[in-house]
Order: C-alpha cells, then structure tokens, then sequence
C-alpha cells in the first residue's frame, strides 16, 4: 500500500516541491493550506507522515501541533517540521513539541526524501 | 544598540544568504554587486515580509523585476515560463522566497539575542514605486546579479 504523506503549508510552491519530492516514490501526497484544514485532512485520511509548515494563516504549524498530540487517534502521526528559522530558540520550540525531525526551508528535495526516509518506508516505483 | 547588531553586519549576513536561498531553490547563482546603485525596474514584483519583536523591528523586501519574477517562478515550479498562467503563482514564489531571506534574518537576529516574529508574505506590484522607511527606521540594499538580471533585497531595521 501506498504510504500516505500530508503536506501542510499555505504557500503552494512549497506543496507542489514537496509532491515533487516523493513523486518517484511510491506515495499518495495529500496536501492543506493551513493547520485548521491540516488537522481535518489528518483526522480523515490517518497520514503515515505529516509535513508540516510552521508559520501559516488560520492555525499555525505549532498550534496544529499541539493539537494532533491531544488527540489519541493521531497523537503518534510522525511529523516532520519546515520551518524558515533556523535560530536556536526556534528549534528548540520545536524540538519540545515532539516532531520527529524539522528541516530549514531553503532545503533541496533530497535533504527532504533523506527525512522521511528515516520514518515512513519509501519504495521507488517500479519503472 | 549592540555592535553585533549594526546595519551593516546584518547586510553582511543577508548577502549570503541571498545566495543561499538562490541557489538552494531555484539552482541560480545570485553574485552580490557591492556599491550598485538601486536598479530601476520598468515593472516590479516585491515581496515583503514585516518581522518585531521587543527589541527589533523592520521589514525585508525582495524586489524582482516582473519578467525576471516569471522567470524564477517556472524554475522553483519546475515548469516552463509560458506555462505560468497568471500572477497568483508568481505571487506565491516571489512570497516564499521572501519569507526564506527573512527567515534567516530572523534566525541571525534570534541567536544575536534579537528574538522576533514574522509576518506572512505580502506581494506588491507595480510599474514606478518606491518604499520610504518610517523615521529613526535604517534601511539598506543590496543588489544582486543573476543571469542577466537584478535582484534587490531592501532592509528596513529599527533597534529599540
């Protein structure tokens, strides 16, 4: 079965790199453009990996955050944070949350599939 | 105000990481033009982004010219220049890239001890206009050469 990934961030360039990333992988990308949709998207579709922006209009990465480890259902959803600050302070809000791995935007597409791959299984397709 | 903090380090620091955003992104190498003055672009696309804090406060922004805007847009999109059907998608890379540039500043001004929020992106476009800073705010640009043309990023900085 196809692993499931849900890519969270209001700007669609951003979405569109990330689909692009795992397009070689056997994937399904899901995708929401700010945490209040993330969360419904998660609770509908049980994403095995969640790609999360952190500064978003409506609800931000680190309120959608906390939000998924309330809920029992998708507490243990893995996410992965991208963020566009890179400052220790920021990292180490984030690293509290409970996030598996955070990646500072500018990032290449393969710095992004080596995250991942330490924590969702990813299968190339088959040619 | 802290030496560390003084407009022109941060102008140091926002030059690399022009570069960086460039070529990490979009694969373009950004050759900073020390000393240019501010180019003059018959049709403009700027990003902006605001950043404060209790210490620091100002606004960056990312100004292209529209063709080059277009140009930059298909490459982070992975699509042909002709295939960019409108400006919503040339207003989303113009804005994520603007919120990477300050990102960073944000982050150098985090770890300077100079904690701030950012705001979203805002898109600004238009054929002759210029951006005045408020009084007791500094500004500086730098200019950037890449390909055969300029990128203009403009700092507006105020230290409490």
């Amino acid at each position: 079965m196809a692993t499931k990934i849900l890519s969270v961030d209001d700007s669609r360039t951003i979405r569109l790199i990330v689909a692009r990333a795992f397009k070689p992988y056997d994937c399904t990308v899901l995708e929401a453009g700010n945490g209040e949709e993330g969360l419904a998207a998660a609770a509908r579709e049980k994403p095995d990996l969640i790609i999360l922006d952190v500064t978003m209009p409506v609800m931000d990465g680190v309120t959608m955050l906390t939000k998924l480890k309330e809920d029992e259902a998708l507490k243990t959803t893995p996410v992965i944070m991208l963020t566009a600050e890179s400052g220790r302070d920021n990292v180490l809000q984030i690293a509290k949350l409970g996030v598996r791995d955070y990646l500072v935007k500018p990032f290449k597409e393969d710095q992004l599939i080596e995250k991942a791959g330490r924590v969702v299984s990813l299968q190339k397709k088959a040619a | 105000m802290s030496q560390t903090l003084q407009l022109p380090n941060i102008a140091k620091f926002m030059s690399a990481h022009l570069v960086d955003v460039f070529e990490t992104m979009l694969s373009m190498k950004a050759v900073p033009k020390h000393g240019e003055p501010m180019p003059h672009f018959a049709s403009r696309v700027t990003g902006a982004v605001g950043f404060a804090g209790d210490t620091v406060n100002g606004a960056v922004y990312l100004h292209l010219s529209a063709p080059f805007a277009v140009k930059v847009a298909a490459t982070m999109l992975g699509i042909a220049p002709e295939e960019i059907s409108g400006e919503s998608d040339v207003n989303d890379v113009v804005g994520e890239a603007t919120n990477m540039v300050t990102g960073g500043l944000k982050s150098w001004l985090c770890d300077n001890n100079a904690p701030c929020a950012m705001s979203t992106p805002a898109i600004i476009r238009g054929t002759a206009f210029s951006i005045e800073p408020m009084p007791d705010v500094e500004r500086d640009w730098l200019v950037f050469q890449c390909d055969d043309e300029f990128v203009i990023v403009e700092i507006h900085i105020k230290l409490n």
